[in-house]
């Protein structure tokens, strides 16, 4: 049987099983850290370049022109960045054809609600986005319901980002799917009382 | 000793962040997709991975999204070298073929061409779409590869019902493979 080294002969049973708990107390300390400390992930990306609670058409993605690192190239994209920490916020969106898709996201990147053009019965979606019940007690605790404003989505933060997704068919579509796009909206209603 | 294992804890939080592994990732191939990637039931790796690489993934749910770093064969995807990839029908879902650099940026490149997807791309009679990877002017769906020494491919499918098989763990339909046809 070789022989181990010196050194390791003299580290205690002790030494090693610390150390390996010592290992799985900062794999899962830093696993779990890195939505919260990381300061480049897309929310941070787009923050300054939308308003809040306001549709924004962005540029077709272009080299250098990227609203985010690996985002289908062949679409283009309207975002609103919203807070609903004082207001709700009402989103209304004509899904002109197949593959469009409107999304809404928390800064941390979880898609809590999507809505594909091809599962409607109508090309309309007019939704409203109010914080989670058990964050305010103004809402009644259903995930949905059907009011005005179509329906209601409880977000799980009071920021976030709302993507609407128009694939492009072809150059030659590309102004008409930037007209469709830009009825797309999103803008702040008052909480009832 | 003891610090050594703690960056040991770190690196592998680091490594299962960054290239995944069995428990958050699915592979085809040479094609690797986060299978939570999106959902708010995400697992710490996956809502860590989606995080650090600024991405806004749409659930899958709906769509799957595949990456790929290397062909079929293993090597690295690079701008040097041609590939061919065949796209099958896949059954009128709609799908998106993308290239990017290693950072996720688009290549540049004088065609303005950086994707094809289910609608714009030319198909052949049986419906499968032959794509050809590459640095100079190719026939057919040419997609430009040039400027960039590494690329990375995105392959996005549109589909709840794939989506769920592949969040399941079902069998899917396999992907196509990424053929490698020459290097300069």
């Amino acid at each position: 049987m070789p022989k181990l080294p010196k050194w390791l002969s003299e580290v205690g049973w002790r030494t090693v099983v610390g150390g390996a708990l010592l290992g799985g107390i900062v794999h899962i300390l830093f696993t779990l850290a890195v939505p919260f400390i990381s300061k480049g992930h897309a929310y941070a990306k787009l923050r300054d370049a939308l308003p809040a609670n306001r549709m924004v058409v962005l540029p077709p993605p272009a080299p250098g022109r990227e609203p985010l690192p690996f985002l289908t190239p062949d679409a283009l994209y309207a975002m609103c960045r919203f807070d609903i920490s004082v207001e709700t916020l009402a989103v209304n969106v004509t899904m002109a054809h197949a593959g469009w898709t409107l999304s809404l996201h928390t800064p941390q990147g979880d898609n809590f609600y999507v809505m594909p053009a091809q599962q409607l019965r109508g090309s309309e979606i007019a939704i409203t986005v109010v914080p989670e019940p058990d964050r305010s007690g103004e809402f009644i605790p259903t995930p949905r319901r059907i009011g005005a404003q179509g329906d209601q989505i409880s977000s799980p933060s009071t920021e976030g980002i709302v993507m609407v997704r128009a694939p492009l068919k072809g150059l030659s579509w590309r102004a008409q799917t930037e007209a469709a796009l830009r009825q797309a909206s999103c803008r702040p209603v008052k909480r009832p009382q | 000793m003891l610090s050594a294992l703690a960056a040991g804890g770190g690196f592998t939080a680091w490594y299962m962040i960054e290239a995944g592994s069995r428990l958050s990732t699915r592979s085809s191939g040479p094609w690797v997709t986060w299978t939570a990637a999106g959902r708010p039931d995400a697992d710490p790796y996956t809502r860590a991975h989606t995080v650090r690489n600024a991405l806004l993934p749409i659930s899958s749910t709906l769509e799957v999204t595949y990456r790929a770093k290397a062909d079929s064969r293993g090597g690295r995807l690079h701008a040097g070298c041609e590939y061919v990839i065949v796209m099958p029908g896949l059954e009128g879902a709609w799908w998106s073929l993308a290239a990017f650099d290693s950072e996720g940026r688009l290549i540049q490149n004088a065609a303005e061409r950086y994707a094809f997807t289910s609608d714009t791309v030319m198909r052949e009679p049986d419906g499968r779409a032959v794509i050809t990877l590459a640095r100079d002017a190719r026939p057919g769906n040419w997609l430009p590869i040039g400027g960039s020494s590494r690329v990375n491919l995105i392959l996005t499918v549109q589909d709840p019902v794939y989506a769920a098989a592949v969040y399941e763990g079902g069998s899917t339909r396999p992907l196509p493979p990424i053929q490698r046809v020459a290097c300069r």
